[in-house]
């Protein structure tokens, strides 16, 4: 164990490499598999790809020492928004057919927007200073947050659970079967 | 820089929560096929070691030696990857449970969550398994899990929140120390909460009688049909494991942790825990397993209003 401590130091490898090092695979992968879930033939493996992106993002915040972002980014996205996607893609017809990648007919209106989106997210990113200074992380205070989630930010907190009630009950209207 | 001291505890940690899980996910099993045949006054595996003690350990070789086959319309990497999704996140929820005072692989401040959150990924790999397998008895298995498992996991967690509001904290350690003059089933508002749990959690890990998603009598063996051999093996490690891991969740939220008089808290701990098990064993072994409809009415018109109402008395009797 010395001996493999004693070639781990000699080289130079401290935690902080080993940390850099697997960000770049990390954030590779989640970037490769972002791309699967464009050009996935099958929207199963699109939804699970997807599932494995925001994993990756999940990862990213631990980088930032928030843990707090991370476990609530897995639990609700991953474990329920994911959930109630591939259930409902478990319900759709067809779904062990295998598709073919489909082409949009409106692939060049699709394309011009994406570009105008590119464009803004260049002008956005180019408006502040790239790689900002970065200041040590504080440990977050969660009865803090929470505090702040009630009274700072209180409405918009309200408002969101608004928009996600109105959701709701736009599903269960077009959901709805109409008895005869 | 790496110490020696840091890097062997991250491997003999890794180790022991390794060794750990198999050593339990045996002794289950065939503490499970015992008490199920008491229960039913069989007497279960007898032939392998003293009261059969070792028949899981020739389960697991005989399933080593197995053939592992792959059904031909199968998603190869889906249907490859599936035992994994299932055996790593449970083996990751070991990192916040407390089994002693000092003896918790991370107290991170946020253990309740943590737990939570890299068990909800479970999921997947129940999804995965049953449509990858390309059969239809494991889809209407994925297909019911998941539907089981979204519903039941809000009651389980209003349950856990109401745990947490009182201890003032989301590490598990500190909810332990919360619990040090009386435990917390001892309350009437966080014994209504315990109930809500272990209901909600023996729906979250599959048994009866919330076990529809593999239904024997009505699909064969659910998401796992097809798998066979070691990859089988998996999903049954992972199914006890999570057994486990409710149980130990609910021994540090409800029923005091690992503290008690005069033995060691690791001693108080598995007691507990193992208390836990026997009774979801049963649970399971007398009642008779609940139709779908009856599963969803329970989950959404009973359990969740309750626990609401539950969460709001709390924080009513808090303030």
């Amino acid at each position: 164990m010395s001996g493999l401590i004693h070639l781990l130091n000699s080289h130079g490898l401290t935690e902080d490499t080993i940390i850099k090092a697997t960000f770049y695979g990390i954030a590779g992968l989640t970037v490769l598999f972002a791309f699967f879930v464009v050009i996935a033939r099958n929207i199963f493996h699109s939804a699970l790809s997807l599932a494995v992106v925001l994993i990756g993002v999940a990862c990213a915040y631990l980088y930032l020492d928030t843990e707090f972002l991370a476990t609530v980014q897995v639990l609700v996205y991953v474990g329920a928004i994911m959930t109630l996607f591939i259930f409902t893609i478990m319900l759709t017809a067809d779904v062990h057919k295998k598709m073919s990648l489909k082409i949009n007919p409106r692939v060049l209106l699709s394309a011009y927007a994406a570009a105008l989106i590119l464009i803004i997210l260049i002008k956005i990113i180019n408006a502040g200073p790239w790689l900002p200074e970065v200041k040590d992380a504080v440990p977050l205070d969660l009865a803090q947050l929470g505090r702040s989630l009630m009274t700072n930010y209180g409405l918009p907190f309200e408002v969101i659970s608004l928009l996600s009630l109105a959701a709701l009950v736009g599903a269960i209207v077009i959901g709805k079967t109409e008895k005869k | 820089m790496f110490t020696l001291l840091n890097l062997t505890n991250m491997i003999t940690t890794g180790i022991a929560v390794l060794g750990f899980i198999a050593i339990s996910a045996m002794f289950l099993i065939w503490w499970e096929r015992k008490v199920s045949a008491h229960i039913q006054t069989r007497l279960g595996p007898m032939r392998v070691g003293w009261h059969g003690i070792l028949q899981s350990v020739a389960d697991a070789i005989k399933l080593l030696l197995k053939e592992d086959i792959r059904p031909a319309g199968a998603d190869k990497l889906v249907w490859w990857l599936a035992p994994f999704f299932v055996v790593v996140p449970s083996v990751m929820a070991f990192a916040t449970i407390p089994f002693g005072k000092t003896l918790i692989p991370k107290d991170l401040n946020i253990g309740v969550l943590y737990i939570l959150a890299v068990s909800s990924v479970c999921v997947l790999g129940v999804f995965m398994a049953g449509w990858g397998s390309n059969n239809k008895y494991s889809l209407l298995g994925g297909i019911r899990a998941a539907a089981q498992i979204i519903s039941y996991e809000v009651p389980l967690i209003l349950s856990m929140i109401t745990v947490v509001m009182y201890a003032n904290t989301l590490s598990m350690q500190k909810i332990v120390e919360s619990q040090s003059h009386s435990w917390n089933i001892l309350h009437p508002n966080l014994a209504l909460a315990g109930l809500i749990y272990i209901t909600s959690a023996t729906a979250e890990v599959n048994r009866a009688p919330f076990d529809i998603p593999e239904a024997e009598s009505e699909l064969v063996a659910g998401f796992h049909t097809e798998y066979s051999g070691m990859k089988f093996a998996m999903f049954f490690i992972g199914e006890y494991t999570n057994l486990f891991i409710i149980s130990a969740i609910a021994t540090t939220l409800f029923f005091g942790g690992w503290k008690g008089p005069l033995l060691p808290g690791v001693i108080w701990f598995l007691i507990k825990t193992y208390s836990i098990i026997y009774i979801l064993m049963w649970i399971r072994w007398t009642f008779p397993r609940l139709r779908v409809d009856q599963l969803m009415g329970f989950a959404w018109k009973f359990l969740t209003p309750i626990s609401f109402l539950n969460l709001a008395i709390a924080g009513w009797l808090l303030l």
